[in-house]
């Protein structure tokens, strides 16, 4: 609380400074987060983009917003200039950009929508390598968000915010922020990044086989892909939604509520019979696997070594999400074989855990056998000890 | 046929002079006499680590690509090899405790006097080798554990002015905790360290038998002022029976921990994982851990980690050492016993501690 009224009073007194006095402040700032620039790395100085404000004693003034992106394109767009640089930058982020809802409105006159600066800052521009950079992949959904989140901004173009928590409920922002995996998916990776866009009804489908291929494949395969064409549907959407993709789940295949297949199937549609064989086949298995897991950490705690349980049950596992991507096949063969090799991989799993179990029961027997004869021999020199003359 | 085979080996060793030196040696038999049962039960946990060792060297291999599978090999596959296993593990436990109790009960009891002095120093030397054992046995399965553990431990030694980098170098076969180090750590472990324990043993026991047991000083006063106050018990058959049933006791300890809490396994060590957290030495270790995490970085000027390592190894060099340097009137028998009770209490709080830091 005592900072926020700090912060307060700071901004306070610079609002009540003369302007001259602000300005010389802001470009200090500028100055200043330049030292870190990659373009300062570069030779390029202030002059190489900002020109001298007229009668304010050598003071530079910002470029229009809408000369921004032509401004960076002069050298960004210049392949002989950039291969000084390094020999395979690419140099069509312009061209992407006028392809882009942001370049095409900018071109059309408005000037709220995002710009070069915008996502990668003006005066302390780092590589996208650099874990600082607005767009690195850990950064980039915050950097998205600061705009494509807040209703305000979005209002006057006639778009809902896209609420932070939908993509960061999804199993994207699970491996990219808990895992660390810098390859998962965030907002450029399918809408685009200079060319942002949102992908179509058309083209969902291959932004999302870059990565599922397999399920893609399947899909493309499947009867379902000329009906989801014919009805106008975007494949994947459907049933795993855009940004909150969550984990998929054995319940997401059935006829009741709840079920992603229900809303276009009822019990007594066609292939209503497939779709209960599939749920109660993954059923099956999660509960085979659920219940080999639970036997085996049984004996593990006991101390036994299963590690034959635990190598048949990474095998099970892997069938289990084997058998999942199958369901993009929508058809009851495929899945079942793989599913069922997945339930006989739990099963020797299991009997590995009840054998690692029975054999610590014939170790704790052998032990109480050992131990009562033991006893009787100790008895038996305790006896003979006491027997002995001298009563020491 | 007895009479026979005993007549021949008679004609060939002098087993009949060994059976009457026996049959007329005595021990003293006083309130303190149950302290002299830990060298026996030290010596038997010894000569199961020999034996299960043995077994456990038919199967394991000493390399960093086959060191971990054999010995989950041992334990999975071979009949009887977690108990092997499990029991090597254990009686190396045990046999730590029992040589500490053994080492403070002959200080307490002051038995380290003229004419003891060898007796003492070939003690505390195995003690120290008992240690070293534990610390080259322990990266032996190479599991996680072992190696961020071992890691750490010979870490400590770099701290050791002007040869510590060497030392720190000849322990690991080269700068880091490798296949090298496992292979170097197994020649000490099975070779080494058994040969040179071999040959105290031999003399500790030679001169127990030299000297026989000694008395504390205040029993040795009353049998000054009255010999019948002290009674002697033959060694053969009432101390040895009394041995044998405390070597009993332990092995039904050994296989009831080894069948109820086997020794684990864990995850095989991966030099290029983060080290997992919870890395702690052995028990016996831990109050020596304990200590070098609270002391400052630097003492007056000094490194701190190397203050805390001189001062363990002047600790150590003055128990070797003791008998020579500590008096033999009741003040500084008295100030030998305060010194113990501070040792102990200070390596009993350290570990309890460091088991405390470390509760989930």
């Amino acid at each position: 609380m005592r900072n926020c009224s700090a912060l307060a009073g700071v901004l306070l007194a610079f609002t009540l400074l003369p302007r001259g006095v602000q300005a010389q402040a802001s470009m200090d700032a500028a100055t200043a987060a330049f030292q870190d620039d990659v373009h300062a790395a570069a030779g390029v100085t202030c002059a190489a983009c900002h020109n001298t404000r007229t009668g304010s004693g050598g003071a530079y003034e910002a470029p229009p917003r809408s000369a921004i992106a032509p401004l960076c394109a002069t050298c960004h767009s210049d392949p002989a200039y950039m291969r000084r640089f390094d020999p395979q930058v690419r140099v069509d982020q312009y061209l992407q950009y006028q392809t882009s809802t942001h370049g095409k409105r900018m071109a059309g006159g408005e000037a709220r929508v995002a710009t070069c600066t915008d996502c990668h800052g003006a005066h302390g521009v780092t590589r996208v390598a650099d874990p600082r950079a607005p767009v690195a992949p850990l950064n980039v959904p915050t950097t998205c968000g600061r705009c494509h989140g807040d209703a305000a901004r979005m209002a006057p173009f006639g778009r809902n915010p896209t609420p932070s928590t939908d993509w960061s409920a999804s199993v994207h922002a699970s491996a990219l922020l808990k895992r660390g995996d810098t390859s998962a998916p965030t907002c450029a990776s399918c809408h685009g990044s200079h060319g942002a866009t949102p992908p179509g009804i058309a083209s969902v489908a291959n932004v999302c086989a870059r990565c599922h291929v397999r399920e893609a494949e399947l899909f493309r395969a499947s009867p379902k892909q000329a009906i989801f064409d014919a009805i106008g549907q975007a494949e994947c959407l459907v049933c795993h939604n855009n940004h909150r993709i969550e984990p998929p789940a054995d319940a997401w295949v059935g006829l009741e509520e709840g079920a992603v297949c229900a809303p276009c199937h009822d019990q007594t549609a066609n292939g209503a019979q497939t779709i209960r064989d599939i749920r109660q086949e993954l059923g099956r298995l999660s509960a085979a696997l659920s219940e080999a897991d639970a036997l085996l950490t049984r004996a593990e705690r006991t101390g036994m070594l299963v590690d034959d349980g635990r190598t048949a049950l990474r095998e099970a596992r892997e069938h289990q999400v084997q058998s999942r991507v199958l369901v993009h096949a929508f058809a009851a063969a495929p899945f079942a074989e793989r599913a069922a090799a997945g339930v006989a991989s739990a099963r020797r799993a299991h009997e590995a855990g009840q054998a690692a179990l029975q054999e610590l029961q014939v170790r704790r027997r052998g032990l109480a056998v050992a131990t009562l004869l033991v006893l009787a021999f100790l008895v038996t020199l305790g006896l003979k000890i006491r027997r002995l003359p001298g009563n020491y | 046929m007895w009479t026979r085979v005993r007549s021949w080996l008679d004609e060939r060793l002098p087993l009949a002079d060994v059976i009457e030196t026996l049959r007329h040696k005595t021990v003293p038999h006083h309130r303190y006499s149950i302290w002299y049962y830990f060298g026996g039960v030290t010596l038997f946990l010894f000569a199961m680590q020999v034996g299960t060792g043995a077994l456990l060297l038919l199967y394991y291999r000493p390399s960093a690509s086959e060191a971990y599978e054999s010995v989950q090999f041992i334990m999975a596959r071979v009949p009887f090899g977690w108990l092997i296993r499990s029991i090597h593990a254990w009686s190396a436990n045990l046999m730590v405790a029992s040589a500490f109790a053994h080492l403070f009960s002959v200080l307490f009891l002051h038995a380290y006097r003229r004419p003891r002095e060898l007796t003492w120093v070939s003690g505390v030397l195995l003690l120290l080798l008992t240690l070293a054992f534990g610390f080259t046995g322990y990266l032996l399965p190479w599991n996680e554990v072992s190696f961020f553990a071992t890691r750490v431990g010979t870490d400590i030694v770099a701290s050791v002015p002007i040869l510590g980098e060497g030392l720190v170098r000849f322990m690991r076969g080269g700068n880091d905790v490798t296949g090298a180090t496992l292979t170097r750590l197994f020649g000490f472990h099975v070779a080494i360290l058994p040969a040179i324990a071999t040959a105290l043993v031999g003399l500790h026991l030679l001169l127990v038998q030299r000297h026989g047991m000694s008395l504390p000083p205040s029993i040795e006063r009353r049998a000054a002022d009255d010999p019948a106050t002290v009674r002697a018990m033959p060694f053969l058959p009432h101390f040895i029976l009394r041995d044998v049933f405390a070597w009993t006791a332990v092995l039904t300890l050994l296989a009831g921990l080894s069948t109820f809490y086997p020794w684990e396994l864990g995850a095989k060590a991966d030099a290029f994982a983060p080290a997992p957290a919870g890395i702690r030495p052995e028990w016996y270790f831990l109050w020596a851990f304990e200590t070098l995490k609270h002391v400052p970085s630097t003492v007056g000027g000094i490194n701190g980690e190397l203050l805390a390592v001189a001062a363990m190894g002047a600790g150590a060099a003055g128990a070797l050492l003791l008998p020579f340097l500590a008096g033999h009137t009741p003040r500084t028998r008295r100030l030998v016993l305060w010194i113990g009770v501070g040792a102990l209490a200070f390596m009993t709080a350290m570990t309890g501690w460091a088991l405390a830091g470390v509760a989930p």
